[in-house]
């Protein structure tokens, strides 16, 4: 075990590679808290026998090595769910079965599902990223989103009439699709911006509260204004043509839901953010005001400016993602649905990220797979979905506490050098 | 300008918007603004605002305990919803309307005779006010963990806070699928109102004072209360000295991190209180779709603490202004749509943050302390 020992304290020595190796202990942690909640759950759940608990490792064909089978029990109490179950259908149904099963295709809805949640994840992850490098938190990704799907929603249902018809409306509408919805939610992040930058206001609390104004505020101009009069219930707006949404290429999905094209742009977005924060000195000025504001201000950063600006391209990004919401996932805009789910996830990206901007990367696909495994956790077993929402709060949960992992990690006799810890103050130190 | 040059303005200009509305409307009882002005001084109106007050006004108070003593609890709002939850589910664990004797009589069977344990005086202990309690702990519980995480761990406070809220905001939901099959649980049982003989019969006052959900009784008995501790006790002190001066108070021999321990462990039974009075203080049930029936009732109370410049009287003046606009807001959806009413809150929270900001921030709040000794 010496060798493990030793890479190990390679790994924690460098401050980076800590909070990737934080980050990777908190996930497992949050995982097996995750299934001890679902075990106790299972007691508490009512059904006529306890669930059989298969543990085996899978092979190719039908092949696999067994561990365990039977039933468990605590006082006497049967449990209705096996965590172990669970966490196979999660993170296997996710895309849509083992890849060397037969009848397993890549353009399967599963995978579909997936890739898509993991496109749109991206970029609520990079809107909170953003944020957090300079310091401030972002928890308004959520209602950027939700302004930028109805604003990029609109203006194309309004341009569409006037644009000509197949592939050139397409190069007109989708690109005024994404830039609409990143002004629309760049606005809507400037706004606590510049309240937290002019007034003082704690963007925490400002950011949570626009969030709900969001909602009612789209929710009222919809019903108002854009309500799609074929709708029997709902606040939704029209359909956006057909031309305005992403096309399905190189290769088809069967669905609309996802397009490679999309991920694609995500990804390039993902490295442009990177590359915005580390080679540029707009980037060099927002990590600093994050890191020590009193030195950046010393040096001659203009706080306020960073301030408005970093919440500014966050909200932005965050508009884009809800352009991407409307023409991935509905192909309108709708009231309810899951934004807010994605808004917060962002969080949990960003921050199980160290928002580092290729880490979110990541940590989106991570997520990707867990939203996704949510829809086969609903349908293949009665362990509610919501696990998801919990297994995403408990990482927070155990990234906000470093500490606990270097005593662990102390306790082990693995290297002793206190990195930094995750906060609220730009996060790690890379330098 | 300084900060409490602000405050003194922003709520100056809030007392003026008020009055100025009231003589429009006491002017013009056919405008608007009389409608609005007669609706909110309506018996009705102003019960309905001190029920809707409570959840707020008791998260304020123990939000500005934890905030005082240099944890900021970003956390209230998980903290309402996992109380709401619980408060119904021990409610109907144990039985809906019934009462739980205590002790228990405890029967047992050794060897074909049955044995009974009988204490002969029980005290019946009504399950709606045990659910309450198991409300209580189970928001304490996580106050608890948050403080662990904040203080033995020295996690960011913000971070930390959000997590308590998200984890409850996917358990509460989890766990009512798991019991019921639903994000919502049935109805269970709710809190009737106590009316007070005599003084119930006073006219206007007494059925608003006097004929009340016992909540309202908690909440206006805590705001005193809670004032008295933090000024005039020495505990009040060393809370006070923990979030601004630390090191002195540490000097003087009291455990910092004890008292914040016990501080965050306040707020979580403020919150608790104020969990069970949102579900079995009202509806008698728990609401876990969307954003739960909490709703940023949470971050509403941070802002009312931050209003009320950390004084309990001032956060309780803060929420009931909260909540007199959400019953105003039922009350009148005639007026505009319903969307505008129920934005109002929050932009009023945002707009009062702005003239107040970050304000008296208590000196060490945020910051770790880690006494020179151990």
């Amino acid at each position: 075990m010496s060798w493990l020992r030793d890479v190990l304290e390679r790994l924690v020595g460098a401050s980076g590679a800590e909070r990737a190796v934080i980050s990777l202990a908190a996930l497992a942690l949050s995982i097996l808290v995750g299934g001890v909640i679902v075990f106790l759950s299972g007691l508490g759940a009512a059904c006529e026998t306890g669930a059989n608990y298969h543990l085996a490792i899978p092979l190719p064909g039908s092949f696999e090595i067994l561990l365990f089978d039977g039933r468990l029990s605590m006082f006497g109490y049967k449990s209705c769910y096996d965590p172990i179950n669970v966490y196979e259908k999660l993170f296997v149904g996710a895309i849509g079965g083992l890849p060397w099963e037969s009848g397993w295709q890549p353009t399967n809805f599963s995978m579909e599902v997936f890739l898509q949640r993991a496109t749109l994840l991206l970029f609520t992850g990079l809107s909170v990223a953003v944020a957090f490098r300079a310091g401030l938190f972002n928890i308004g990704t959520q209602g950027q989103m939700i302004w930028g799907a109805l604003v990029s929603a609109v203006t194309v249902l309004f341009v569409a009439d006037f644009a000509p018809a197949g592939l050139a409306g397409t190069a007109i509408l989708l690109p005024l699709a994404l830039f609409s919805g990143a002004v629309a939610g760049g606005i809507w992040g400037a706004i606590p911006g510049a309240l937290k930058a002019y007034a003082d206001a704690n963007e925490v609390i400002t950011t949570i509260m626009l969030n709900f104004v969001a909602i009612y505020g789209t929710t009222l101009l919809v019903s108002e204004f854009f309500q799609d009069p074929q709708s029997a219930g709902g606040t939704q707006t029209r359909m956006v043509p057909a031309n305005s949404l992403i096309p399905s290429i190189p290769f088809g999905f069967q669905g609309t839901r996802f397009s490679i094209l999309a991920l694609v742009l995500a990804l390039v977005l993902a490295l442009v953010v990177y590359f915005v924060l580390w080679g540029t000195s707009f980037g060099f000025d927002v990590r600093t005001s994050g890191l020590q504001p009193e030195a950046a201000t010393y040096a001659g950063v203009n706080a306020e400016r960073t301030i408005v600006r970093s919440m500014t391209i966050s909200g932005a990004l965050g508009g884009i993602a809800g352009a991407l919401w409307v023409l991935l996932a509905n192909g309108r805009f709708l009231t309810g649905g899951e934004v807010p789910s994605l808004g917060f996830d962002g969080i949990t990206v960003s921050v199980l990220a160290g928002n580092n901007p290729l880490g979110v990367i990541f940590g989106s696909v991570l997520f990707g797979v867990l939203k996704s495994g949510g829809n086969a956790l609903n349908f293949q077993t009665d362990v509610p979905p919501e696990l998801v929402s919990i297994l995403s709060g408990l990482i927070i949960l155990f990234v906000a506490m470093p500490e606990f992992f270097r005593l662990i990690g102390r306790s082990m006799g693995v290297g002793d050098k206190s990195g930094a810890a995750v906060a609220t103050d730009g996060g790690e130190d890379d330098g | 300008m300084d900060r409490d040059e602000a405050r003194r303005l922003a709520t100056r200009a809030t007392l003026v918007v008020i009055a100025a509305v009231s003589l429009f409307g006491i002017a013009f009882p056919n405008s608007t603004a009389g409608e609005v002005f007669y609706t909110a001084i309506g018996q009705s109106t102003i019960e309905s605002s001190l029920r809707l007050a409570v959840p707020i006004a008791l998260t304020a108070i123990g939000g500005l305990y934890a905030e005082k003593s240099g944890v900021i609890n970003i956390g209230l709002e998980g903290l309402l919803i996992i109380s709401a939850f619980a408060a119904v589910l021990v409610a109907d664990v144990l039985g809906g309307a019934g009462s739980t004797g205590f002790p228990p009589i405890i029967t047992f069977n050794l060897g074909g005779s049955t044995y009974t344990i009988d204490p002969g005086l029980q005290l019946l202990l009504p399950n709606v006010w045990l659910g309450i309690a198991g409300g209580v702990l189970a928001s304490m519980l996580l106050a608890f963990l948050f403080a662990v995480i904040c203080i033995r761990y020295e996690g960011d406070q913000i971070i930390a806070g959000l997590a308590v809220w998200l984890v409850a905001l996917g358990l509460a939901p989890f766990a009512s699928k798991v019991m019921y099959g639903q994000p919502s649980t049935p109805q269970v049982v709710r809190l009737g109102d106590w009316t007070i003989p005599v003084l119930s019969d006073i006219p206007f006052v007494g059925p608003i004072l006097f004929d009340a959900n016992p909540m309202v009784y908690i909440m206006l008995v805590s705001v005193p209360v809670a004032w008295y501790v933090l000024n005039r006790t020495s505990f009040g002190y060393w809370v006070r000295a923990s979030g601004e001066n630390p090191k002195a108070l540490d000097t003087v021999g009291v455990n910092v991190n004890r008292v914040r321990y016990a501080a965050v462990l306040i707020s979580g039974f403020f919150a608790g209180i104020g969990g069970s009075a949102l579900s079995l203080g009202s509806g008698g049930f728990f609401n876990g779709a969307g954003q739960t029936m909490v709703d940023g009732r949470g971050f509403i109370a941070i802002a009312a603490y931050l209003f009320g410049n950390y004084n309990p009287f001032g956060a309780f003046a803060a929420s009931y202004l909260f909540s007199g606009l959400q019953a105003l807001q039922i009350r009148l959806q005639g007026i505009a749509p319903t969307e505008v009413f129920l934005m109002l809150p929050y932009i009023v929270v945002v707009v009062v943050l702005v003239l107040v900001g970050r304000t008296r921030l208590p000196e060490a709040a945020g910051e770790h302390y880690e006494s020179g000794e151990d």
